[in-house]
């Protein structure tokens, strides 16, 4: 991951640009950018896609990814990969289809039980990583591993019903206007914005631009990174509880489609991979990018054969552009 | 470097004349590997008789040669400092062009098949050049190919390849020459070429003083830029010539034969004791993680739990595996034994 470095880390503090500026050539604003394009062209190819029902439904199709790009997020900040995502998936959707709890009190008690096993695995991953040592893809491989057996041992083959509240009301909208999944994400990002303000925040960003000397800063390093896997772990498994609201049943592989996309929505929101760079909020719209993406293909009459082509080049030349503005950035203060 | 040769002399570390205490963390590292995958050959007799014997043995090793030559490739990306997420998508479009090109007719089979090798290395190429010229992570660059080209794929054969394997490849797959696979006879050579490619040339040279520091290599007249082109180059290669003896194996081609194939990748280059961040480890250690991993697959597979207790078991053990091979414990254990040598 040397190459992202030299490009992408190492940005002085620019005080002269105005915060606007900053903004659009931030990777949030870029994919902000890309989004508004899409939909753009999505509206004109299908006049529907301006209206309450079509956004819900793209907003609802979104979430579980949107969320698990959220989570994964903060490992990536603190310099990490966490392949746990698609197990902790795979196991909350399985355990939401076989245990069934009814009512908005069982759909409360189900969102719970999700984040707690979201909670418990990224625990173990941060106690692996931080306490003994282990590199961060190296420990949540195995984790992974362990929980799409866990799913497999709870539900052996696709089947199960999530409950009826959680698969009505969580896909619905409030008022006739708001998705209620939109919801779940508004939440994550006002917590986000006040979290990254926090000491633990600052620390975050801090051990992935340099452990070494973040710690001597007085960044409790490994307790930071423990912090960084539960929280990531808890969304995941909130995503898992979205993901059941959407599908309805329980499948013991539903999380593998997700190690590749939260990685991709990651780095499309301009976070780095590298660490100590990037926003939750762009991982979020990242996600909802690659989801819309495939809607605009589909409705350009593109086949969906082909649709990976499309996610692929626009995976990479929006890191191209972010890093050609980079440069272009740094070339300017320069001079 | 006189202890790289020892493993092949006689499994010893302890001849190691450089009057050190320190022992190199890689040998040891790649002899606990190797002595874990015996001790779970052996000790699978007392699951079942059928386990242990020979032909069990051939069988694991025939199924870990999918996983050496692919680490190879693997390895050498991680080396640098990379990681390589288009290996499923290589091994489908080897596999694929294979079945579509050349089928069961053995229509040019001889000039077909490197040609199919070279499309694969100029994809990895084209990997390389994204993460070399336009400085996008490795991570990211490799999943977008994997993407294209694996949608690519889907299109190219509507959704269902067609053909069968040319009878060459089912001659390297399934007949057998003394008793052996001829198969095994073909990795044990690729396994040597690969490993003195790697820790005798000046290319491997190069490549590790890459991934330990990228800029001092540069500093030290290491042309860069095009060494890095190299790995990605080689890996496309690799993962495509495994979908050719994928191919081989189950007579035909199919669009997910490559998925099982990611993360084994993966595991088996850490297992071997290189750091995930490049500049260390052995060829040697990579290849007795992937028979490891392998010969685990296959005893955890005999026991005859359900599938979701074996991936458990399987989950567990890589993480006790990678607990137990940890740098320091293994370093202590290594100076531990010369001391008990002596």
């Amino acid at each position: 991951m040397s190459t992202a470095s030299d490009t992408l880390t190492a940005r002085p503090l620019r005080r002269r640009q105005s915060p606007l500026l900053r903004a659009i050539v931030s990777g949030t604003g870029i994919v902000a950018l890309i989004y508004i394009i899409l939909y753009a062209l999505y509206a004109f190819w299908q006049p529907s896609a301006l209206s309450v029902f079509t956004f819900t439904d793209l907003v609802n199709n979104s979430t579980p990814l949107a969320l698990a790009a959220a989570g994964e997020t903060f490992v990536v900040i603190s310099r990490g990969f966490d392949l746990s995502v698609a197990g902790v998936v795979s196991l909350t959707n399985v355990v939401m289809a076989v245990y069934p709890l009814q009512g908005a009190g069982g759909a409360l008690a189900s969102l719970l039980i999700c984040c707690v096993i979201g909670g418990v695995v990224g625990a173990v991953n941060g106690i692996l990583v931080a306490r003994l040592g282990l590199q961060t893809i190296a420990a949540t491989l195995g984790t992974m591993i362990v929980c799409q057996g866990l799913a497999l041992v709870i539900l052996d083959a696709p089947g199960g019903m999530v409950a009826d509240f959680v698969t009505y009301k969580l896909t619905d909208t409030l008022f006739g206007v708001v998705p209620v999944a939109g919801l779940f994400l508004l939440l994550v990002v006002i917590l986000w914005l006040a979290f990254r303000r926090t000491d633990t925040g600052i620390g975050l960003y801090a051990i992935g631009a340099d452990e070494q000397s973040a710690r001597f800063s007085g960044v409790a390093a490994s307790r930071v990174r423990i912090f960084a896997f539960i929280a990531a772990g808890m969304l995941y498994g909130v995503a898992g509880f979205m993901l059941s609201a959407q599908t309805a049943t329980g499948n013991p592989t539903a999380g593998t489609p997700f190690l590749m996309l939260t990685f991709a929505a990651v780095a499309l929101g301009g976070t780095s991979l590298s660490g100590g760079r990037g926003s939750l909020i762009g991982s979020i719209l990242g996600a909802g990018t690659l989801m819309l993406l495939q809607k605009v293909l589909f409705s350009g009459g593109v086949s969906s054969f082909y649709t990976g082509i499309f996610q692929g080049f626009v995976l990479v030349l929006a890191i191209v552009f972010g890093n050609a503005v980079g440069w272009l950035l740094k070339k300017e203060e320069r001079q | 470097m006189n202890a790289h040769r020892d493993i092949m002399t006689g499994l010893d570390a302890t001849a190691d004349e450089r009057g050190s205490q320190k022992i190199d963390h890689d040998i040891v590292s790649a002899l606990l590997v190797f002595g874990l995958s015996i001790a779970l050959i052996l000790c699978s007799r007392f699951i079942s008789p059928a386990l242990g014997s020979w032909d069990q043995v051939l069988t694991v090793l025939t199924l870990a040669s999918f996983l050496v030559v692919l680490s190879f490739g693997q390895g050498l990306v991680i080396l640098i400092g990379g990681l390589d997420l288009s290996i499923p998508a290589l091994i489908t479009l080897g596999g694929v062009l294979t079945t579509n090109w050349i089928g069961t007719g053995d229509f040019g089979v001889w000039y077909l098949l490197p040609v199919i090798l070279v499309v694969c290395a100029l994809v990895g190429a084209v990997s390389g050049v994204g993460v070399v010229w336009l400085k996008i992570p490795p991570f990211i660059m490799t999943m977008a190919t994997s993407i294209v080209i694996a949608s690519a794929a889907l299109g190219y054969t509507n959704g269902t390849p067609r053909g069968g394997s040319p009878s060459a490849l089912l001659w390297l797959m399934k007949e057998r020459f003394l008793g052996v696979p001829v198969v095994i006879y073909f990795t044990i050579a690729l396994v040597l070429l690969a490993w003195a490619i790697q820790s005798y040339t000046a290319m491997g040279r190069r490549l590790y003083a890459l991934g330990t520091n990228r800029e001092a290599a540069r500093i030290a007249g290491v042309t860069v830029n095009r060494l890095e082109l190299a790995p990605y180059a080689i890996s496309a290669a690799c993962a495509g010539f495994v979908g050719m003896m994928l191919v081989g194996y189950s007579n035909g081609a199919t669009l997910r034969m490559g998925d099982s194939y990611m993360l084994p990748s993966i595991a088996a280059v850490v297992i071997g004791g290189s750091s995930i961040l490049g500049g260390s480890g052995t060829f040697i250690g990579t290849v007795g993680g992937a028979i490891l991993l392998t010969s685990l697959g296959t005893v955890i597979s005999a026991i005859g739990l359900s599938a979701g207790w074996r991936t458990i078991i399987e989950g567990a053990i890589i993480v006790a595996a990678l607990l137990v091979l940890r740098g320091e414990l293994v370093v202590r254990l290594g100076n531990r034994l010369i001391a008990w040598k002596r």
